[in-house]
């Protein structure tokens, strides 16, 4: 439940303050924010299987968006940038499907 | 990378592909309190999921995964925010896409200044092939003007005379008027009729009795001329001595020759197609 209001809080903070995204970050940041929701989704469903744990959350979670940025960050410095976020949301896109189908499974039995 | 890697054992299918991935969590993590997972296993997820939400409960756990969560609520809030925000739409993207759009608007904007020109040179045609038509169509208007007053097609006006030959005896003939007609020609005569008749290059008169008839119309005495052309000219090319008037009044006819500044010859004539004629110029 706290973890709920704290997405939610995060959510309306982000909307209320509107903070300049500073240059160096902006390219990263939905790479960053797609990784988390990765690592968001995996958590959930790790806390329906019965194994979640707060400290492989946090390790995930973090190393989710440390290692997606630097994927992005690593394919533009190759010069190919644009191909590599595609690749690293595809990716994330596929495992976001399948914990979510996992999930659906636990709370539908569906 | 999270924790869907440590799946148990009696999990649906797909849970044996995910297994093929590197455990990245050590499996002793769970079994830190084994008793409670024991305790716990027993539920269904769903029941796990209603128990983790209410009532709520202050854990570390919780404490932790709220500050990950408001992390990704604000990331995920600043990033739609600057998204929708449409005059930064350009703002997030990289170098290269800038490059490549920047590019790409040089090739369209190029696209459209040659297609902007060849229009205008396509107008810029269309207008001097219009103005020259207008010039022909002008030009052919004024010639037909000129023309249809040769022919006798359209009513002319201007400076000329009148001439009106009184024949009280009947002794003027038509080789008389025609003499008089080729005098006035020859000084000049633009346009003439008689008695309402339109003279023009084809005339012909004979002698019909006591009268003459002009290309077959009988006109009366007494004859009435008018005539355009320059009157100082006409007038002294039938009063020559010898000439139209002197031959005429020996005829005991009188002729009164009339200047005016406006002589109107609006006797028409019909535009007749020649059978034979054909016009050689191209």
């Amino acid at each position: 439940m706290i973890a709920v209001l704290g997405l939610v809080v995060g959510v309306v903070a982000g909307l209320l303050v509107r903070p300049e995204v500073p240059a160096v970050v902006e390219p990263y940041l939905p790479i960053a924010v797609v990784a988390a929701l990765d690592a968001v989704f995996g958590g959930l469903r790790a806390m329906l299987d019965g194994i979640f744990d707060d400290k492989v959350f946090v390790v995930s979670f973090l190393s989710n968006v440390v290692v997606a940025a630097l994927i992005v960050f690593l394919g533009d410095k190759l010069g190919v940038g644009a191909q590599l976020s595609t690749g690293v949301v595809v990716v994330l896109g596929i495992r976001i499907f399948s914990n979510a189908a996992a999930i659906r499974r636990h709370v539908f039995r569906a | 990378m999270s924790n869907q890697d440590e799946t148990q054992p009696e999990e649906t299918p797909t849970t044996r592909l995910r297994r093929e991935l590197p455990a990245e969590v050590p499996a002793a993590a769970p079994q830190a309190d084994a008793s409670e997972e024991a305790a716990e296993s027993a539920l269904t997820g769903r029941q796990r999921l209603v128990k983790g939400l209410w009532p709520p409960r202050v854990t570390r756990a919780q404490l932790i995964v709220a500050v990950l969560l408001f992390g990704l609520g604000f990331g995920l809030a600043v990033q739609v925010a600057s998204n929708s925000d449409s005059s930064n739409a350009l703002r997030g993207a990289r170098q290269e896409d800038l490059v490549r759009i920047l590019d790409e608007l040089d090739d369209r904007s190029q696209r459209l200044e040659d297609e902007k020109q060849g229009l205008e040179k396509q107008r810029q045609e269309l207008e001097n092939s219009s103005d020259q038509a207008e010039e022909a169509r002008k030009q052919t208007v004024e010639k037909e003007k000129q023309l249809g007053i040769l022919a006798g097609t359209v009513a002319a006006q201007g400076p000329g005379i009148t001439v009106t030959i009184e024949d009280t005896k009947g002794t003027v003939e038509a080789d008389m008027l025609l003499d008089a007609i080729q005098e006035l020609r020859a000084a000049g005569a633009e346009a003439i009729q008689v008695n309402g008749v339109r003279v023009v290059a084809g005339t012909y008169l004979t002698d019909s009795g006591e009268s003459v008839s002009v290309d077959g119309n009988k006109i009366n005495a007494p004859y009435r001329f008018k005539v355009i052309g320059k009157p100082q000219d006409l007038e002294p090319a039938l009063n020559i001595p010898g000439g139209v008037v002197q031959t005429l009044e020996k005829e005991q006819a009188t002729v009164t020759v009339e200047r005016s500044t406006k002589i109107v010859v609006d006797a028409l004539r019909a535009a007749e197609q020649p059978d034979y004629a054909r016009s050689s110029s191209q």
